[in-house]
């Protein structure tokens, strides 16, 4: 594990400061209070110091990647809205978030070194899971751009799923590990393909399809998606059966037919993806707005502040990537998309070194749903795939998409502590390098 | 189960290759197509929000082009504004969003629209913060009160279609460079579409974009060629008013005969049947389209920020026959040309058989000022030697002594020129008139020419003599 990284950190903040000097000094000279991005860079960096002390084996690497993806989200949410005439002011909220979620990291890496005992609590965390979803069903909920994901909690409102995927990986790490040997036996086979013994799989069925079941009707694509794949790709890791993805990929056939056949907004969706030239000022306006714009970027961008990102209806939230890709162009674009991969490298490696293996299946499962949800959302915008409304993680608007990010990154820091120290154990044992 | 980790890691490293792969092809590959679809409004909105450089004309202060801000719910745009009007209308062209845009507005629209390479420190900085990049100006080196004399001119002639262009022939300068009918750039949104019916065809630039015969100003060329293969202005010739070949008979204007006279004097008078003679008997085709070439004929001047279509004489050289040689000689059959090359043709022998390279951008300069490029004079083409340019100077100041074109004269000033009655069936013939003066060291070049305006002598030489009087006179107060 990576236990300094304070050159990097340098450069992350750097690497803000400039974006954020372009903006103030080039373009206009508004400047929002310069006290804002001092806090930012302080916290990050008090973030930094905080977590070396704690957790000294763990892999730090995981912070400037953090930095470096909030503090690119926070240039282009300021770029897109401050003193933006019909846009309201959404960088000091954005900074105010990384901070509570700088605060949230902090205080998980000091009571959560033990995470073990989450594990304790695994059907607790399923439960939780799918009340957090079903909150939005209460009362309480309220609908966004025909999507019912809000819950509103008096001075804020957020976004459950974003916390429920959480609590969802942790049961499915905590549960797998427990029944990975009888689930990976098989009874028997069927055309040469080997088919597993079923009976184990009903907890994970029963979440899997009601987390499900209440996204599909709350409308949400992306989480949706996500959902489905997120216990497919960890019941392959935990069990290595090729039969599980196929059954996925068989589920998720009929699934899209279904779901295509019953929601109209679906139907829209996919439409606007195959031909969205058919209703240019309409259903494809959006996804139109951001082809136009990525391209207009070119190679290397028209340069922070130069480009007309504006025109993207939710640019801030789902189309930042769009915004990236506009005024930083195809290379800025790809060194943002490897520094997403850095990070998905990372959790992955913390998995590969992890002492057991429900610890192995929340790293990776964590990891996986970062990488699943990065590709969904940069794959929607770039018109890859059918877009599906879903966060940019650390780097979109929106206060519940990085405070879980946060979280999502605390743990996998925690995980880091203990392989960390596993190597350090092994190398002392066996004297080598 | 670490295997199967990594395994699904490649897939994860295969999806964000993947994407990296979909944004190349829309930044890289699709680019320009996505740039050009109609529903991408991302030009049109950069174009109107960042102000364009100015345009000015040659005194570097009257202003022919302008940005004004104007402030709309959306944030501030910029309109195009032509405090100039008409008379600059076919130079500097209009700039539209909706119709795009012609003259200098599009031949220097890379540094007008800040586009262009950046040339200054500053400009270098702007380019990779991503700065505002205002336009440069561009400095034209049209004299704007020669530019309003020569559109009232042409625009009262006889048709009052036509072009008039003067040239500075020391070092090929446009000082004017007018079309007749013309436009008012301003609010070209809304009057493009019944410009563009207007049979009269005012958006084309006639000096430069049209292509007519030029008649019997092109027999300057012929005499050009003449004299280097070795005719003397004096050697004497005899007219009975036809010049018969095989399947062709060259006719004299209006069927006149002048019996036994001078090379000169078959210049001053225009005789067609002496000059398909010489042409034929003593040029030769391919030496005639050489001077032709030499003159500046089948060039479209590409480093000239304006479309100018190649002045042509049809066929080449090598399929004419003697009856195609002859009609050459005297500007018709498939000889046909515009007002602005045919100032240069005079502008050349003016200045000693030396053709300057045309210019109409004096210099670029930065919105603080700075002069970013200014292009020297440079000749184009040794075009004829000293003396066979002199010689023909002096014979064509004989078109204007001997030739009783009185009007043509200036009190105190040699004037030099020849005539073009160009036929044009089924209208009237065009007409033309090339000058330049003083004769012993000319400071100015014109082309008039009148579409079917008639005779040279009656449409086009008073309008290139208004003009040319105006600089003179100008220059002397």
């Amino acid at each position: 594990m990576t236990q300094r990284a304070t050159s990097p950190m340098i450069l992350a903040l750097l690497i803000t400061t400039l974006g954020f000097a372009t903006l103030i000094f080039a373009q206009e000279p508004k400047s929002p209070p310069l006290i804002y991005g001092a806090y930012y860079a302080g916290t990050l960096f008090v973030l930094y110091l905080g977590v070396r002390l704690i957790l000294p084996h763990s892999d730090v690497l995981l912070l400037p990647i953090v930095t470096l993806l909030t503090g690119i989200g926070l240039v282009m949410i300021y770029r897109l809205t401050y003193d933006v005439q019909g846009a309201e002011n959404l960088a000091t909220t954005q900074a105010v978030w990384i901070l509570v979620g700088s605060g949230t990291m902090f205080f998980m890496v000091v009571f959560f070194r033990n995470y073990h005992r989450l594990f304790d609590y695994k059907y607790l965390f399923a439960l939780i899971a799918v009340i957090l979803i079903g909150l939005t069903f209460t009362p309480l909920g309220y609908e966004v751009n025909g999507a019912r994901l809000w819950v509103d909690l008096g001075p804020v409102g957020f976004q459950p799923s974003e916390f429920a995927r959480i609590a969802l990986v942790i049961f499915y790490a905590g549960y797998l590990a427990d029944k990975r040997d009888v689930l990976a036996a098989t009874s028997r086979s069927f055309l040469g393909i080997q088919i597993p013994a079923l009976k184990y799989f009903g907890p994970v069925a029963l979440v899997w399809a009601a987390s499900l079941g209440l996204l599909v009707f709350e409308k949400d694509l992306g989480s949706s998606l996500l959902f489905f794949a997120l216990p497919l790709l960890m019941i392959y890791a935990a069990t290595g059966r090729i039969a599980y993805v196929l059954l996925g990929a068989l589920l998720f056939s009929i699934g899209s037919f279904v779901t295509y056949q019953l929601f109209e907004h679906v139907q829209l969706r996919v439409q606007s993806w195959l031909d969205p030239w058919q209703d240019p000022d309409g259903a494809g306006f959006q996804i139109l707005q951001s082809i136009f714009n990525i391209a207009d970027g070119g190679l290397t961008g028209t340069g922070l502040g130069a480009g007309f990102a504006q025109t993207i209806p939710e640019v801030e939230t789902d189309f930042i990537f769009s915004a990236i890709a506009s005024e930083l162009g195809l290379l800025g674009a790809t060194a943002v998309l490897l520094a997403f991969l850095a990070f998905v490298y990372r959790g992955i490696k913390i998995s590969l070194l992890a002492e057991d293996e429900a610890s192995k299946l929340l790293a990776y499962g964590l990891t996986a749903m970062f990488a699943i949800q990065t590709l969904v959302i940069v794959g929607g915008v770039t018109k890859a795939i059918p877009l599906t409304g879903i966060t940019l993680p650390f780097v979109s608007y929106g206060g519940s998409s990085v405070v879980g990010n946060f979280i999502l990154t605390a743990l996998l820091l925690v995980i880091s502590e203990q392989a960390g120290r596993r190597e350090e154990e092994e190398i002392l044992y066996e004297g080598g390098p | 189960m670490n295997a199967h980790v990594r395994r699904t890691f490649y897939l994860f490293v295969a999806g964000f290759v993947a994407l990296v792969g979909m944004l190349a092809y829309w930044q890289v590959y699709a680019r320009e197509s996505l740039a050009n679809n109609p529903e991408n409004g991302l030009q049109t909105q950069r174009a109107i929000q960042t102000p364009r450089g100015l345009i000015l004309a040659g005194d570097g202060e009257t202003v022919l082009a302008r940005s004004a801000k104007r402030q709309t719910p959306g944030g501030a745009v910029y309109d195009r504004v032509y405090p100039q009007g008409e008379a600059f209308a076919n130079v500097v062209g209009y700039w539209s969003t909706k119709y795009g845009a012609t003259g200098i507005e599009i031949g220097e629209n890379s540094n007008l629209s800040g586009t262009a390479e950046p040339a200054t420190l500053d400009g270098l900085i702007n380019q990779m913060t991503g700065g505002p990049k205002p336009g440069n100006n561009v400095v034209l080196t049209l004299d704007p009160e020669l530019q309003r004399v020569a559109q009232e001119a042409i625009a009262s002639s006889a048709t009052g279609r036509g072009a008039v262009v003067a040239v500075d022939p020391r070092n090929g300068e446009i000082l004017a460079m007018v079309s007749s009918p013309s436009f008012d750039p301003n609010n070209i949104d809304q009057t493009f579409p019944e410009l563009a019916r207007d049979p009269d065809s005012p958006l084309i630039n006639r000096a430069i974009q049209s292509l007519y015969p030029p008649g019997s100003t092109f027999k300057v060329i012929t005499a050009s060629a003449a004299l280097e293969a070795g005719v003397s202005p004096s050697e004497h010739f005899v007219d009975d008013g036809t010049y018969e070949l095989p399947g062709y008979t060259v006719h004299n204007f209006q069927g006149r005969e002048y019996g036994r006279v001078t090379f000169t004097q078959a210049l001053v008078f225009s005789i067609n049947a002496i000059f398909a003679r010489i042409a034929v008997e003593r040029i030769g085709a391919e030496d005639l389209a050489q001077m032709a070439f030499d003159f500046g004929f089948d060039d479209s001047y590409d480093d000239f920020p304006l479309p100018v279509s190649a002045s042509t004489l049809g066929a080449p050289p090598s399929e004419w026959t003697p009856g195609t040689t002859a009609q050459s000689a005297f500007g018709q059959g498939q000889v046909s040309s515009n007002a602005f090359e045919m100032a240069l043709v005079a502008a050349t022998i003016a200045n000693d058989g030396e053709m300057m390279e045309p210019r109409i951008v004096r210099e670029i300069r930065s919105p603080d000022g700075i002069i970013l490029d200014k292009p020297t004079p440079s000749v184009r083409h040794d075009t004829l030697d000293a003396g066979a340019a002199r010689t023909l100077n002096e014979m064509m100041q004989k078109v204007v002594t001997e030739g009783e074109l009185t009007v043509a004269e200036i009190p105190g000033i040699e004037v030099a020129g020849k005539t073009g009655t160009a036929e044009a069936p089924p209208g009237a013939p065009h007409s033309w008139w090339i000058t330049f003066a003083p004769a012993d060291d000319p400071t100015i070049a014109v082309c008039a020419m009148v579409e079917n305006g008639g005779r040279g002598d009656q449409a086009a030489l008073p309008i290139a003599d208004t003009v040319m009087e105006a600089y003179l006179k100008g220059r002397a107060g």
